[in-house]
């Protein structure tokens, strides 16, 4: 089975129909933030895939030219994840798209496959009507589940909603979970965090450093050097800093320093999971935060790792 | 196993202790002539042989015929399954007619997985098992322990009777990697951190792997199908249903099921498109291939019909109910296509005049599919169009007067009476509802078009344990569930029989005891109509004849 570098995330995203799952997901392969994705999805249906984009379809998967591939779930998730398998040398992440009366968080349990790992459940709502569906007699229940089991959630078409039915939805939002709330646009760096293969690759120095930025948002990364204590973990955990949407960190824990621990924050949830034996790659630790977030913060969260 | 035919069919005249025809114009005769695998009338024999000619077959001459019977509900791993080792807590027979006693104790299951794994030769083969129910050991738990006393070297998955839920032994865990880090959700710990064994709902099962994988890819073999037919035959089913277990839009499945269901196969199969696995492919563009592939029917497969799914089912708590909900507090259940999504769903293969049966076990679900059913009908009137409503567990009065009024029909789920009637009413709906649950008698009442199944292998394949449940609607404990929702046996025999017919548009061809009709028996060893009615399910079946070809059950000296 793979071992722990060539585990690829994967990340859920849900939502009722016309929720704007499509369009995110067509957002995701026309932008994806210089990463290799694989997109599963029910039906190729509504993905735009711009015929001069199209570099080989065989069956039931599609290769764009920009290195990420389309894959449909025709033969069931188990089916799925190993033809997703066979590609795991030429991607970098995976996302799964859930149909509308799926339940993501359930469909996220397929990520502990080996080859995989949890990387969020992101679920969209539309703000002209999700208030509504959630009070409907067939499908209320549905709807507030999938809320319920998000880890980020995402109001959708901010573009035509006015004010007050965003601001309404946020507002129903908070008393329905802990979730953290975007609205769209989300830049693909923000929505599935950074990249999982380079983490190390672009980072600078000893001291905690500033990336470039994708567009706007805030991205800082920090090395580590040897075992961090366990006890800094919950401390790093509680103290996280509002606008934190994604981080992510390959470590060692002085509890278990010949394993590589993995730290990840999608939206509220923070796992601490072990992957497998340390590889002796470098240890860092990035974090992604909304446009504005104070980086002297986000700098003071990371150094509180040690 | 099976007779050839000759080559040139004469007429054949079966004597038989009784002939029930469910053919109205004459209900019982004491022979059967048979010629090119057709009824060719029914009377006494030797009035038979004077006016048709041909020879008198005295083979059957103590046995009791009836029309072969029609299981319009069951899905091909009926005998899939019995490629691996049953665990089960009922006493069950294989498709090859070795009983298999229940395994009654957690020591009993060791024991025949000891078995199963001595007679394997290649170490790197896994025990495949099934049927395991720990629902009759409360308060006990099967775990990697009790499996390492089988083996610890072979892995073993040992999956359970509700299909979402598998334990399995250490050696398996090691050779998956499934172990105290392994976070995955579903895969219960003991207090020392490390997994039991236990893989709870199928992302968790398919950490088991390569054992996973095989148990459910040996569905799709050439055996599985081979199986399915012994199982049938061993019943007196002749026409078997596979309810949308398969993808039709692959060739190679349509290929596969050509090549071997035909003249020598036992039974005749209606082959439902599961329309869940479409993928890539639209429903406009899946009906029109249905509507073609419908012409590649033969007598002995039909093609050209569509399954859907509504909810799920109400023993696991995830049927959609209407007010007021689970007896047991739960929440309601899950839908599997949006509700306000189904009408556009239905509505292409209506238009294609392709019939959908739609599983909904809830009432809820019911609502939603019978408002389809009536939106497509306004939009696109199909006269008799028969668009079926699969299993209607919970259907109430009011909605089988729609279901008449729609054209549609209703099959009903009785065995549950049995498998599951005492935790009806103890814990899923409650003793009002559980005594209202498969409501045969209502149904025919309204004049719904009615067959009854048994979901094989949800629960044994057997039409008349059918018909049995639906008369007595026993419990294992005893209780009768709504007394007043039984039927005669008749009706019970009539709804399996021309019911099913009518349902799979098969009325012409199979279902009675008719003239012109496929010469379908299901051959008795007693009359269903003179034994007590409670021993309807204990008829031995001597096996059937399909088209004119008799296939001995197995175990029948043919």
């Amino acid at each position: 089975m793979s071992s722990g570098p060539d585990r690829l995330p994967l990340t859920v995203i849900g939502g009722y129909l016309g929720a704007g799952k499509t369009t995110l997901l067509n957002g995701i392969l026309a932008e994806p933030d210089g990463q290799r994705i694989a997109v599963l999805v029910n039906d190729f249906g509504d993905i735009d895939i711009d015929g001069r984009l199209l570099a080989s379809a065989a069956g039931d998967v599609l290769t764009l030219a920009n290195g990420c591939i389309c894959c449909s779930m025709v033969d069931g998730f188990a089916e799925s994840l190993e033809t997703v398998r066979g590609f795991a040398d030429r991607i970098d992440r995976v996302v799964v798209e859930v149909s509308g009366v799926g339940e993501p968080r359930k469909v996220a349990r397929w990520a502990h496959l080996p080859g995989f790992t949890p990387d969020g459940v992101v679920v969209l709502v539309d703000p002209l009507s999700v208030r509504d569906r959630a009070a409907d007699r067939y499908v209320g229940e549905t709807v507030v589940s999938q809320v319920a089991g998000a880890d980020l959630v995402v109001v959708s078409r901010s573009d035509v909603a006015d004010e007050e039915d965003l601001a309404g939805t946020e507002a129903w939002l908070s008393g329905m979970t802990d979730a953290t709330v975007l609205r769209t646009p989300v830049p693909t760096a923000v929505l599935l965090g950074p990249r999982p293969r380079n983490l190390p690759a672009e980072t600078a120095e000893d001291a905690p450093a500033s990336t470039t930025p994708p567009h706007d948002h805030v991205s800082i990364s920090r090395h580590l050097d040897g075992p961090i204590a366990r006890t800094s973990i919950d401390t790093w955990i509680r103290a996280r800093p509002g606008g934190v949407v994604r981080a992510k960190g390959l470590v060692r824990v002085d509890d278990r320093p010949d394993d590589r621990t993995v730290l990840q924050v999608c939206g509220s949830t923070t796992s601490v999971t072990v992957d497998g034996p340390w590889d002796g790659g470098a240890e860092v630790v990035v974090a992604i935060a909304l446009p504005g977030t104070p980086r002297a913060a986000l700098v003071k969260w990371l150094n509180l790792l040690g | 196993m099976s007779q050839p035919l000759p080559e040139t069919s004469g007429t054949t005249v079966y004597a038989a202790r009784a002939v029930h025809t469910f053919d109205p114009a004459r209900a019982t005769a004491s022979a059967v002539a048979v010629r090119d695998g057709r009824f060719l009338a029914v009377g006494d024999p030797d009035d038979l042989v004077a006016t048709y000619g041909g020879t008198l077959d005295r083979t059957l001459a103590d046995k009791v015929l009836l029309p072969g019977f029609v299981e319009a509900h069951c899905h091909k791993d009926t005998g899939g399954l019995w490629q691996y080792t049953y665990v089960g807590y009922e006493a069950r027979t294989d498709p090859d007619g070795r009983s298999w006693p229940g395994c009654n104790t957690f020591d009993a299951v060791v024991e025949r997985l000891r078995e199963a794994d001595s007679l394997l030769t290649d170490p790197d083969e896994p025990l495949l098992a099934w049927g395991l129910d720990p629902i009759f050991w409360p308060g006990e738990r099967l775990d990697r322990r009790q499996l390492d006393a089988v083996s610890t070297t072979r892995r073993i998955f040992v999956i359970h009777s509700n299909m979402h839920l598998a334990t399995v032994n250490s050696a398996l865990m090691e050779a998956e990697g499934i172990t105290p880090d392994t976070v995955a959700e579903g895969v219960p710990k003991d207090a020392s951190g490390w997994p039991l064994g236990e893989l709870q709902e199928f992302p968790a099962m398919a950490l088991a792997g390569a054992a996973f994988r095989s148990f459910f890819g040996r569905q799709r073999s050439d055996e599985a199908i081979h199986l399915f037919g012994k199982s049938a035959r061993n019943v007196g089913v002749t026409t078997l249903t596979d309810l949308g277990t398969s993808n039709l839009l692959e060739e190679t499945i349509v290929r596969q099921w050509t090549g071997i269901v035909d003249h020598d196969f036992p039974t005749r199969v209606v082959m439902f498109h599961g329309a869940m696995q479409n993928g890539t492919v639209s429903d406009e563009t899946c009906a029109a291939a249905l509507a073609e592939l419908r012409k590649q029917s033969t007598d002995h497969l039909r093609l050209g019909y569509v399954k859907l799914l509504l909810d799920g089912s109400i023993q696991g708590g995830t049927a959609r109910l209407r007010w007021p909900g689970f007896h047991h507090g739960g929440p309601n259940g899950i839908w599997l296509i949006p509700p306000d999504q189904f009408a556009d769903r239905l509505a292409p293969y209506h238009r294609a005049g392709l019939q959908v049966h739609t599983h909904a076990n809830g009432d809820e679900a019911v609502d939603v599919l019978l408002d389809a059913v009536a939106e497509v009908q306004a939009a696109h009137p199909m006269p008799d169009h028969r668009h079926t409503v699969q299993h209607c567990q919970l259907t109430t009065p009011g909605q089988y007067r729609r279901i008449r009024a729609l054209g549609m029909c209703a099959n009903i789920f009785s065995n549950h009476a049995w498998f599951w009637g005492d935790q009806h009413i103890s814990i899923t709906v409650g003793p009002d509802r559980a005594a209202r649950m498969n409501a045969a008698r209502t149904a025919l009442d309204l004049g719904v078009p009615l067959s009854m199944h048994s979901d094989s292998p949800v629960t044994p394949l057997g039409s008349l344990h059918v018909a049995w449940a639906a008369v007595n609607r026993l419990t294992p404990s005893g209780v009768i569930v709504g007394p007043d929702e039984r039927i005669t046996v008749a009706e019970a025999l009539q709804a399996v029989t021309m019911g099913a017919a009518w349902q799979l548009r098969m009325e012409d061809e199979v279902g009675s005891i008719s003239p012109r009709k496929f010469a379908d028996l299901a051959i008795l060893e007693a009359d269903p109509f003179e034994v007590d009615p409670m021993e309807l399910r204990d008829i031995p079946v001597w096996g059937t004849m399909c088209g004119g070809v008799l296939h001995p059950a197995a175990g029948v000296g043919g």
